[in-house]
């Protein structure tokens, strides 16, 4: 590649540096276009993700202590808990996961962001929506429908922010240069087209033209599935397909097993959702085919578990030092353990006893949080320096933040996990009483508010670490901000 | 935190920010970060393949095992319960597990959702407010006693077990129980806790019904005193014997198991 090769607006002095030079001159001009924006998401992001900690952890209490703050009509449990996972799910994960997915676009299509500001005019439009809808469900004007409660004039706003930022996302693909497309593009586009398409449908379905009766209920959780798979899945997926590889220097194990998986997740996936309503008043097809189709999401979800783990094979050792691999790998772990639930938990002889208990619960947070929420952690910590010009400024924030939410998030589950499974047993036993059955789970709902304390610290500081790196208080060193101290030799292999 | 380390020689890194904006802003973190990522042509493990078979298979013989032949007539639960079907009685099943529980199992759900906030759930009441129902000496001789308290409630001052009950109310609960779910939990309190006391039908409760509807209030301890200790409700299996053999309530249910765990619908 020569100097000429740059269409970007190039300066001068181009002329006179390497190839290696040359490719972080192009790097550096497409980071720079997308610094607005990506910027813009990531601060919405982070605002709305403090705002699920508080409203969860309310709701996560009141679990326990039903009486308190219940006497204000918007504080309590019915609008809290749908108020804090609808944050949760469109403000800080979306956000978070379209913020990264546009700068992984730009990098990868090699082109510059053009007019930026559209962008951010779609960001707004899109924080604008999510706060209508907040206000719509503490109003009491919440739909009722499991990860749609947002009123329909809020998913209209919704709906219009993300044509604008998809349309820019695809476009950017449209003036992509040079390279083969990467997994990342595939994932990344798949997962732009796949949530209009489920959007849509599930809008319409319900809203719209209301489909009759019990069929609302296979909509809804069709859609609340698919929003986990197709959506923050292939989001996450792409990005771990970039982050790991990138970090480490090494290329991705095996194109033909990122073609399968790839693949394979994009047929299957979609027939999933349905299992959630195993003994529903449903024709027992239905169902059938979306527990047979979680069960075929074995393949994706082993062959993509394999790919990653045999990138890594030989750089384990690698996850003391950055940040972005600790994230990435802990959040690639998750998807694991999110796929050997997510298949067990769906057959009928299993949710004979957990259907209906803290184990759907404890998935959606494997899904959401241990596995998305993470990979975007880490890719975060990659993409901020590159934008602000500053490295992280803590090393030790970093590891709190890791940590804190590594445990946090362990203990969550674990807690879930385990009530649910005793939730189940309990009300499978017809001698018990349904008080019975919910006072058994009071200690687990407990620990689960213990965990939501280190998780609120985890945001905390990483909210923190984030204001000052956008204030422009970084290190201004040359050298990435480790985990741990690096010996030279070594450091040259994980320069990331 | 990471030590600069001065001494090592850096080629292409080392810019100090803010400084000299003619090099095109190419911060170190660009400059430093490895080639874009790329792909690997390694070949599929033949374990791998293996769990494909696996997972193809199982989800084809799930598909062939639950999907009731695509009939949009085979409704879930039917599919699932292959001995309901052989029965032939599908439309029983949800009778059928009704009939599962004892008398006093029903009577102890009863019990957990009306009874226990006072009694507790060890039947052993609040000390000075709520008395015990655990061999109280109104509830474990004859079955007219209890079933009249139940019916239409009781007034203190009450002294139960030696201990004394200044202000014990209990509410009426001809009203909101069915004598069905009255009889169970009498047979349930009357049966836990070390009593030993025999069940109660709901004809006898049905028949006591009657006889106290023109009752005005609730009973205070003159009236219950005024009642032999071991007066029984007409019918039914007569006194405080302990055993509890083919009773009007369990006769109809004969086919129960109790304890055992039916299969869920």
């Amino acid at each position: 590649m020569t100097s000429t090769d740059i269409p970007l607006k190039s300066p001068g002095s181009v002329t006179d540096l390497s190839a290696a030079e040359v490719e972080a001159v192009e790097r550096a001009l497409i980071d720079a276009s997308t610094r607005v924006p990506v910027l813009m998401f990531y601060t919405s992001a982070i605002a709305w993700l403090l705002l699920w900690t508080v409203l969860a952890f309310v709701a996560s209490f009141k679990m326990h202590a039903p009486d308190w703050l219940s006497s204000v009509s918007f504080l309590t449990y019915g609008r809290l808990r749908p108020a804090a996972v609808n944050v949760m799910l469109y403000g800080w994960a979306s956000m978070a996961g379209m913020g990264t997915a546009i700068w992984l676009m730009a990098r990868l299509c090699r082109t510059t962001l053009r007019h930026p500001l559209l962008l951010v005019t779609g960001g707004a439009f899109w924080n604008f929506g999510v706060v209508l809808g907040l206000i719509g469900i503490f109003m009491g004007d919440s739909t009722g429908y499991q990860w749609l409660e947002f009123p329909p004039y809020a998913a209209i706003v919704l709906f219009v922010a993300y044509t604008l930022i998809m349309s820019w996302a695809v476009l950017m693909f449209s003036f992509r240069r040079g390279d083969p497309m990467y997994i990342t593009q595939w994932y990344l586009l798949g997962a732009f087209l796949w949530f209009p398409w489920i959007y849509l449908a599930a809008q319409v379905m319900l809203f719209l033209t209301p489909v009759q009766g019990v069929m609302q209920a296979a909509v809804n959780w069709w859609y609340a599935n698919n929003l986990l798979f197709l959506w923050f899945g292939s989001l996450g997926l792409g990005t771990a397909y970039y982050m790991i590889p990138k970090v480490i220097g090494r290329p991705v194990y095996s194109y033909h097993l990122a073609a399968i998986g790839f693949w394979t997740y994009a047929f299957f996936a979609s027939w999933t959702g349905m299992q959630r309503l195993i003994d529903g008043p449903f024709p027992a097809w239905m169902v059938t085919a979306s527990i047979a189709a979680m069960i075929l999401c074995a393949i994706p979800f082993a062959t993509v578990s394999l790919n990653h783990h045999l990138t890594m094979r030989g750089y384990f050792g690698l996850l003391r030092y950055s940040p972005t691999l600790r994230f990435n790998i802990f959040g690639a772990m998750s998807f694991t353990a999110f796929a050997i639930v997510g298949v067990l938990i769906s057959l009928r002889s299993v949710a004979r006893y957990v259907q209906f208990t803290e184990v759907s619960v404890a998935y959606s947070h494997i899904g959401l949080y241990a596995f998305f929420s993470m990979v975007m952690f880490g890719a975060m910590y990659y993409i901020m320096p590159r934008l602000v010009g500053r490295e992280w400024r803590y090393a030790s924030l970093i590891k709190i933040h890791f940590w804190a939410s590594a445990y946090g998030i362990g203990l969550l589950t674990l807690m879930l996990l385990a009530g649910g499974f005793v939730q189940g047993l309990d009300m499978d036993d017809p001698t018990l009483a349904f008080t019975e059955t919910t006072q058994a789970l009071l200690p687990y709902l407990r620990g689960r508010s213990i965990a939501g304390i280190l998780l609120t610290v985890a945001h905390f500081v990483f909210a923190y670490h984030f204001v000052l790196m956008l204030l422009g208080l970084g290190r201004t060193a040359s050298v990435p901000t480790f985990l741990n101290p690096v010996n030279p030799e070594p450091e040259d292999a994980i320069a990331h | 935190m990471n030590p600069p380390n001065p001494d090592a020689p850096r080629p292409r890194q080392g810019m100090d920010y803010g400084e000299s904006k003619d090099v095109q802003q190419v911060h170190a973190a660009i400059q430093r970060e490895k080639q874009e990522p790329r792909i690997g042509l390694e070949p599929l493990s033949i374990w791998l393949i293996a769990i494909y078979a696996i997972a193809i298979f199982c989800g084809g013989a799930y598909l062939g095992r639950f999907s009731g032949s695509f009939n949009g007539e085979s409704l879930d639960p039917l599919v699932g319960e292959q001995p309901v079907k052989k029965a032939g009685a599908a439309g029983a099943a949800g009778a059928q597990q009704a009939t599962e529980l004892t008398p006093a199992e029903r009577g102890k759900k009863v019990f957990m959702a009306n009874c226990a906030t006072c009694h507790q759930a060890n039947g052993e009441g609040v000390a000075g407010q709520y008395p015990p129902l655990a061999g109280s000496e109104y509830v474990i001789h004859g079955t007219r006693r209890p079933a009249m308290i139940v019916l239409k409630g009781l007034e203190g001052p009450l002294t139960v077990k030696g201990s004394h009950f200044g202000t014990a109310v209990m509410q009426p609960w001809e009203k909101t129980l069915t004598d069905q779910k009255i009889a169970d939990v009498l047979t349930y309190v009357r049966s836990d806790w070390g009593n030993n006391a025999s069940p109660i039908s709901a004809d006898q409760i049905a028949a006591l019904r009657k006889e106290l509807a023109g009752h005005p209030g609730s009973w205070h301890e003159a009236d219950l005193q005024a009642i032999p200790a071991d007066a029984n409700l007409p019918g039914g299996e007569q006194g405080g014997a302990a055993q509890k053999p083919g009773a009007p309530p369990q006769g109809s249910a004969a086919p129960a198991t109790p304890g055992a765990n039916p299969p869920k619908p």
